[in-house]
């Protein structure tokens, strides 16, 4: 059911597919009890897991299993809660198609006309913030790194079709172009509790470089994409994360494969733009509390 | 007829605050302090709210915008007058949803948790006419009111516990909120105080005078001596004009430096602002004014600096001590998110 629907539209955020997917199997679901459901639920989270091993796929079914458990406080019987759930997963689900507008809305305005920015892989979120930029009658250009080893030369072609000036350039040029740029946007796969973001490899030494050259770096994120980890360095962020759900599957010895994510901490980041508003690192582990606790 | 007189006199002392406004920020530097100015809005949007014909808390809303953006457009560098706008219409937010029985937390800003508990999109519209939300809005603004009399009282207060005797404290050009803050703690402590004079306007000038009549020992340095003189001091205090959304400043020319060499020291940066200086503005474009003093010379003279929050130590305020990191935190609780822009 995942599949299909991932397949179908490119666009939507993976996180957004999986909790599709958990509504669909909420309306479909026969158990009896709260618990049942819950165990069902949590099954399913499992299985979509193992075919998209992304922080965002875990991320979206943590929250929806935190909306399960929020709602069923309020209805105890079964049928009605049902009923109110799945409305209100509905509602959920066509808040946060607004989320990516929300956001672009919040951070165009901190492009400037003439402002040379930098990006890592290839982002949605990213290329929404750019194109309402474009909108807006702003002349800037873009540089994107190649982001190997699953080159992101999607990213520059889309650029390219909205008519923005764009140039790829090699990861290991980061250093090397920094003193040009102004400023750093990048997307997030997750954004932790202590306010860092996990995001593909490659984005924590763009971050390092940009702190180093003095520029701005700034994160664009869904509010979906809260989770609740808090590594302290690279090695904590947990393995089911760092690897594509494939080669978790098919090989022995995870320390000879080359890991896919890595963690920003949140001393290296500007400013987090999400559909909560305009953020700081530390505003972050706040908006979690007020969701979790 | 009585009510047509009152009409005119309050658009009269609203045009008169306007070009009081427009006045106040050309020239030789802001003529009047930012806390009458603070005061004045806000007594204005009191008397707004106590004449002008309304029924429904929407109705109000939309009123103090209107007359919010028009005084905001006078003077836009001028942010007290948008900020205390800000804060009343959070007073009026606040006593709707008092009136209406629902709790606060119901209507706080977007969360997580909000999106996924709420019912249906909320659709506040601020219709539903109360009888007695005038009144409870003018009381609350005179709360407001109260509270901005006593700002630099409470900061002034807090002195003593950051002062200690035989100390060597750098300020730069003229604050009436670090002066008050300087002379309570004269009353208990001896410490010395290097004013940088923060040419062109060399308000530090000012400053000095004043505090060498509270019998405390002031020097008064050039600004290119600040980073050789940092090494012996032991606190930097500065006033400023705006603290923005992410904790940092908009405060007078040179106090970039100021933080630059005193981060450079390792020396403690406090920044004693009132909380109606809290801007939920993030960016701010610089104000500039040009002077031409030879023909073929153009100069550049930028009134306002921005300081970066991790050059910050402590802001003191009349509510208390705070990290720049939680300022984010504190302007939640001041304004509400969808009033950000006017």
């Amino acid at each position: 059911l995942d599949e299909t629907q991932v397949r179908q539209d490119p666009e939507v955020p993976s996180a957004v597919a999986a909790i599709r997917t958990l509504l669909e199997f909420l309306k479909r679901d026969q158990s009896e009890t709260i618990l049942g459901l819950r165990e069902n639920l949590t099954q399913t989270i499992r299985r979509l897991e193992e075919a998209d091993s992304s922080v965002a796929v875990s991320s979206g079914g943590e929250l929806f299993l935190r909306f399960i458990s929020l709602t069923s406080l309020e209805h105890p019987d079964l049928s009605q809660c049902k009923k109110v759930m799945v409305e209100r997963g509905e509602l959920f689900l066509k808040k946060i198609s607004l989320s990516r507008s929300k956001v672009a809305k919040l951070c165009h305005t901190f492009i400037k006309d003439g402002a040379k920015i930098l990006t890592h892989s290839s982002s949605r979120v990213v290329l929404k913030v750019l194109e309402s930029a474009a909108a807006d009658k702003k002349r800037f250009t873009v540089y994107v790194t190649e982001s190997q080893p699953d080159s992101a030369g999607q990213m520059a072609d889309k650029l390219q079709n909205l008519n923005i000036p764009v140039t790829v350039v090699l990861d290991a040029a980061v250093g090397y172009i920094m003193e040009k740029v102004d400023l750093v946007i990048v997307g997030a796969e997750g954004v932790v509790e202590s306010g860092g973001i996990i995001n593909k490899i490659g984005t924590y030494q763009l971050a390092v470089c940009s702190k180093a050259h003095n520029k701005p770096f700034y994160v664009v994120a869904e509010s979906f994409k809260f989770v609740r980890l808090y590594p302290l360095n690279q090695q904590d962020v947990p393995e089911r994360f760092k690897y594509k759900a494939d080669t978790l599957k098919a090989v022995e010895d995870l320390a000879e494969e080359h890991p896919m994510i890595d963690y920003t901490p949140p001393s290296l980041i500007t400013l987090l733009f999400t559909d909560l508003g305009v953020l700081t690192p530390s505003a972050v582990s706040d908006e979690l509390i007020k969701l979790y606790l | 007829m009585p009510g047509a007189d009152k009409e005119a006199d309050l658009t009269e002392r609203i045009e008169a605050f306007l070009a009081d406004l427009k006045r106040g920020g050309c020239g030789t530097g802001p003529i009047r302090g930012s806390g009458e100015t603070a005061r004045e809005t806000t007594a204005l949007l009191r008397k707004v709210t106590a004449q002008a014909r309304w029924s429904s808390a929407g109705d109000l809303m939309e009123i103090i915008r209107k007359e919010g953006r028009r005084m905001t457009a006078a003077q836009p560098s001028e942010t007290t007058v948008g900020n205390m706008v800000l804060r009343v219409l959070k007073i009026i937010r606040e006593e709707y949803a008092r009136s209406r029985g629902s709790s606060e937390e119901t209507d706080q800003q977007e969360s997580l948790h909000k999106l996924l508990t709420s019912g249906g999109l909320s659709d506040e519209n601020f219709r539903q006419h109360y009888v007695h939300l005038k009144a409870n809005v003018i009381e609350a603004i005179n709360e407001l009111l109260t509270e901005l009399e006593g700002t630099t009282d409470n900061i002034a207060m807090q002195a003593l516990e950051h002062i200690h005797s035989n100390e060597v404290i750098m300020t730069v050009g003229r604050s009436r909120t670090v002066e008050a803050f300087l002379k309570d703690a004269a009353r208990k402590r001896k410490f010395h105080v290097i004013v940088a004079e923060c040419a062109p306007f060399c308000q530090g000038h000012e400053m000095a005078t004043n505090l060498s009549k509270a019998s405390i020992e002031t020097t008064v340095i050039a600004d290119a001596a600040i980073f050789a003189v940092m090494s012996r001091v032991n606190k930097v205090i500065i006033g400023t004009q705006t603290v923005l959304a992410n904790g940092g400043l908009r405060a007078v020319n040179g106090t970039h430096t100021v933080a630059l060499a005193a981060r450079h020291h390792s020396t403690p940066l406090i920044v004693c602002a009132p909380m109606f200086k809290l801007s939920p503005q993030v960016v701010i474009t610089t104000v500039v004014r040009n002077r031409i003093i030879l023909s073929k010379v153009n100069v550049h003279c930028p009134v306002f600096d921005y300081v970066p929050p991790e050059l910050i130590t402590l802001f003191i305020s009349n509510i208390g001590g705070n990290a720049p990191s939680y300022i984010y935190r504190l302007m939640s609780e001041l304004y509400h998110p969808e009033d950000h822009d006017l």
